[in-house]
């Protein structure tokens, strides 16, 4: 008796709680790989604290649209299961290449069955954002192996969507899944980030020609 | 009753009376007129109404008095009716304010009261919740208490079951040995029997003066009980050997059994696994060719256009690498309990031969029991040779004495006898014993050595079998790390971009940055493109009639193309346009500045008196405004300075002390401020003395 009425005390989170904590990585996750990699110059951010730590975010008005009508429609995906794989790309502005892809897996975590869900204790939202915040650094550390791009760049978020999945079809078009090729490809496995619901794994593929 | 009808008639009352004291004169002048006389009698009974009607009016105001009286008491009543109402008024207010107050307090005392019991509630519930955990944690405590109990009952029980097994044997062997006992106990008997022939012997031979042949028989006799008795003895050593040899191994026997049971469990586990290891070495197989396959495809097609069968491949690859990963698991696991269990039963060893080292000496302390027993019996043979040669004595003796006195020898030398002959028998009863407990050890010992062979049997089975497993498990692991550096690669290929699992869309916002990007450098290379076609148009044209081109000399301007043409003349008038709209700019920034100037000087014409003309060398001209001859002009002394003027000029007139006030100001003070206020003073001066001259002139 007692430990089923202990089990709803804990705070388990739910689907929507998990998939507002991804979007917001998403928001974070691609300023600072914007900052880092130099997409943007760098008086277009200011700084912001979050996840205990200093967050570097854009001030520009455009940018911050097209970033917030984004990540509004994958919360919507994220809600009801639609998207796989969100990937930043950044492209040369010169010869239109894919340099960089950074790419976020999500994965649905299966949920326990019926007779263990009363042992899988609820992760603590201390934790994920740990882990949230080791992801952002590790994106910050990358700048130590990755080439470094010394052209103009731009960038592009793809979403990898099921086929079906709802898309508001006069914003969203299918694209090319811009490709690095595959003898001058290296890829480096990121750490990943888990909540009850959702497990996000980070890698970056860039392009090296050594 | 009006107050005019009051007022009005009292009037001509007090005039009326006022007649009465002058009745003579009137009366004299009345008589000396009828027409007075009439007046006066007229004015008499006027004077008689008004009396009347000023006692009616006294009367009234009496009446009035009283009235009035009568309502000054009933307002007097009133006011103390009002007085006490008010009183009452004020008594109930108070009243009402009291009741007030008791109520707040009440409702103050209320809600404390109620705060309190929302703490304590509160507490309660807290409390409650505490308890509620503690009751989960002892149930908890209370199931596994339950659980370790209920092990120990029947690891008991297993215990207490072989206990009884045991028991049961032990009064079989005891049945047996009561037995062989008996069967022991009547060979006694039968002894003692022929001990007592033997003695009926002895007293026929006293009877019949012993004659040496019956003592050669009961000689003869004697030395068969001996050797009998050597006999028994050699059995009872070799039997006493069997029996350590027995108790070593029955003390083992149980503890094997127990061994053998786990190794046999254990070895159902180690075969379930190794059906698992290679229904995991199928899968890996079909996996890998799987694999290569998909490679083959993969490397066939192009990354969007990957046929869905390989990527089911990926897909169930992943799933049979997750199982792998599972199956690992759990053989390691399984694994990490084998070695727990050999680590187990090599304690064990060490355990029994602990236990054999300590049978071991029990049989040799047993052995050493067995060569004192030896001694005894050789003691014992020398006594009855001793005894022997002692009766030889008696019988000589009686031979040569009388009988009476051999007879009492030979009762007495029975008796000796007969006492030996008890102490054999309890030594042959200790010793029938030994035998007994040697035999039950050596059926004891035979079972526990056949099911000691079968335990090493066992274990070396399982612990080749816990060899395979490990090798399997180490081949498992490569097989995974294999399998992982493939994922890990197949992975980049997605993260690349380069492959698209199958039923995934690839979307992009519309208007996206490296869209925008797109436009903006396709616009521009667009134009480039007409620019460029109409050039190259331009050229082949030239080249077709390259020759008479030349020949011709035709105008500069007929070689651009139109396109071009149109392109800058269209940049041109744009140009055109803007210079249009900055010059019109600059023509209004100039009227305003024009204005503001004028507006400017202006003010400072009519505030200090002095006109001022801005030259473009930064010179500045000022004249008085009240002599126009008196003018100066000044020059700023370096940009550094800023605005520090110096006289450089000066006009023709002028007040007729201005060198001493140049000097004054200029050269000593160097004011130029000041300098001017006081040209302007002096101009002022003179301009009103001429005005004035004028104006007399």
């Amino acid at each position: 008796m007692a430990p089923t009425k202990q089990a709803p005390m804990r705070q388990a989170i739910t689907l929507k709680g998990s998939t507002n904590l991804v979007t917001e990585f998403f928001k974070y996750a691609v300023n600072t790989i914007l900052f880092q990699r130099g997409v943007y110059p760098e008086d277009d951010f200011h700084m912001v604290k979050k996840y205990g730590q200093t967050v570097l975010v854009t001030q520009d008005l455009a940018l911050e649209n097209y970033l917030d009508k984004i990540l509004r429609q994958v919360n919507k995906w994220l809600l009801a299961g639609g998207v796989t794989q969100l990937v930043v790309a950044i492209i040369s502005k010169d010869t239109r290449t894919p340099l960089e892809r950074w790419v976020f897996d999500v994965n649905l975590v299966e949920q326990p069955s019926a007779e263990s869900s009363e042992q899988a204790a609820a992760k603590p939202e201390a934790e994920i954002q740990a882990e949230i915040r080791s992801i952002l650094k590790q994106i910050v550390s990358t700048v130590t192996f990755l080439p470094i791009i010394d052209e103009p760049t731009v960038f592009n978020i793809l979403a990898y969507t099921s086929e079906s999945a709802d898309v508001p079809a006069d914003e969203w078009v299918d694209t090319d899944p811009l490709a690095i090729e595959a003898s001058k490809s290296q890829q480096v496995k990121l750490r990943s980030f888990s909540t009850d619901v959702h497990r996000i794994e980070a890698m970056v593929a860039y392009r090296y020609e050594g | 009753m009006s107050a005019s009808n009051f007022s009005t008639p009292a009037r001509p009352a007090t005039s009326a009376r006022g007649t009465t004291t002058k009745r003579d004169s009137l009366a004299a002048e009345l008589e000396r007129d009828p027409q007075s006389s009439s007046a006066k009698r007229q004015q008499r009974s006027q004077a008689f109404t008004s009396t009347l009607a000023h006692a009616s009016l006294e009367r009234q105001l009496v009446a009035a008095r009283t009235a009035k009286m009568e309502l000054e008491s009933k307002l007097r009543e009133r006011d103390a009716t009002i007085e006490r109402l008010e009183g009452d008024r004020r008594w109930l207010a108070e009243r009402e304010k009291e009741e007030r107050e008791e109520k707040e307090q009440e409702r103050e005392e209320r809600d404390h009261e109620k705060r309190t019991v929302d703490h304590e509630l509160r507490a309660l519930r807290n409390a409650l919740t505490a308890l509620r955990e503690e009751h989960a944690d002892l149930q908890d405590a209370h199931g596994s208490l339950s659980r370790t109990s209920t092990q120990t009952i029947t690891t008991q029980k297993a215990q207490l079951s072989t206990a009884m097994r045991q028991v049961t044997l032990l009064e079989d062997e005891l049945r047996e040995v009561k037995s062989v006992a008996d069967a022991r106990s009547r060979m006694v008997e039968e002894l003692q029997n022929q001990l007592d022939t033997a003695s009926t012997m002895q007293v026929n031979f006293g009877r019949q003066n012993l004659d040496d042949d019956s003592w050669a028989v009961l000689r003869q006799e004697l030395q068969r009980q001996a050797d009998y008795m050597r006999k028994l003895e050699g059995a009872n050593a070799r039997m006493s050997v069997e029996l350590t040899g027995l108790r070593e191994r029955h003390a083992s026997l149980e503890v094997l059994r127990e061994e053998k049971r786990d190794l046999e469990r254990k070895l159902e586990g180690g075969n379930k696994l190794r059906e698992e290891v290679l229904r995991l070495e199928a899968e890996v197989q079909a996996a890998r060719q799987e694999r290569e396959e998909w490679y083959k495809a993969a490397r066939l097609d192009s990354p969007s256009e990957t046929p869905i069968t390989v990527t089911q491949n990926l897909s169930s690859l992943r799933l049979t690498h997750a199982s792998l990963l599972e199956e690992y698991g759990a053989s390691v696991a399984l694994l990490r309990r084998r070695e727990a269990e050999l680590a187990d039963t090599q304690v064990r060893a060490t355990e029994l031969g602990n236990i054999v080292e300590q049978l071991q000496q029990s049989a040799r302390s047993a052995q050493d029991k067995i060569a004192k027993l030896e001694h005894a019996g050789s003691l014992a043979d020398r006594e009855i040779g001793f005894l022997q040669a002692l009766n030889a004595s008696y019988a000589s003796e009686a031979a040569t004495h009388g009988s009476s006195d051999l007879e009492d020898a030979k009762e007495r030398h029975i008796r000796d006898l007969e006492v030996l002959l008890d102490e054999y028998k309890t030594q042959t009863r200790v010793l029938e014993g030994e035998v007994e407990d040697l035999e039950k050890q050596l059926i004891v010992s035979q079972d526990a050595s056949g099911d000691l062979h079968e335990e090493k049997v066992a274990i070396a089975e399982t612990k080749s079998a816990h060899a395979e497993c490990d090798a399997a498990v180490e081949q498992h692991l490569e097989r995974i790390e294999t399998l992982e550096q493939t994922l890990f690669e197949l992975r980049g290929e997605i993260g690349a971009g380069r492959h698209l699992p199958p039923g995934v869309r690839v979307l992009s916002l519309r208007d996206n940055p490296a869209q925008q990007w797109e436009d903006l450098s396709k616009a521009a290379m667009d134009r480039l493109k007409v620019e460029n076609d109409a050039l190259l148009k331009r050229l082949q044209a030239l080249e077709a009639d390259g020759a008479r081109t030349a020949q011709k000399d035709e105008p500069s301007e007929d070689l651009v193309p139109r396109n071009l043409w149109e392109i800058v003349v269209e940049q041109k008038k744009e140009l055109e346009d803007m210079v249009k709209q900055k010059e019109k700019r600059l023509l209004r920034l100039q009227q305003v500045f024009t204005a503001k100037s004028a507006e400017f000087r202006e003010a400072i014409a009519a505030i200090m008196g002095v006109k001022l003309a801005f030259y473009p060398n930064g010179q500045v001209r000022v004249t008085s405004q009240y002599d126009l001859n008196a003018s100066f002009v000044f020059q700023p002394t370096s940009k550094a300075e800023g605005a520090r003027m110096q006289l450089i000029a000066q006009g023709e007139g002028g007040p007729q002390d201005l060198p001493q006030l140049m000097r004054n100001w200029i050269e000593e003070e160097q004011c130029v401020p000041c300098f001017l206020a006081s040209i302007t003073l002096e101009c002022y001066d003179k301009w009103r003395r001429d005005r004035e001259l004028g104006l007399d002139e």
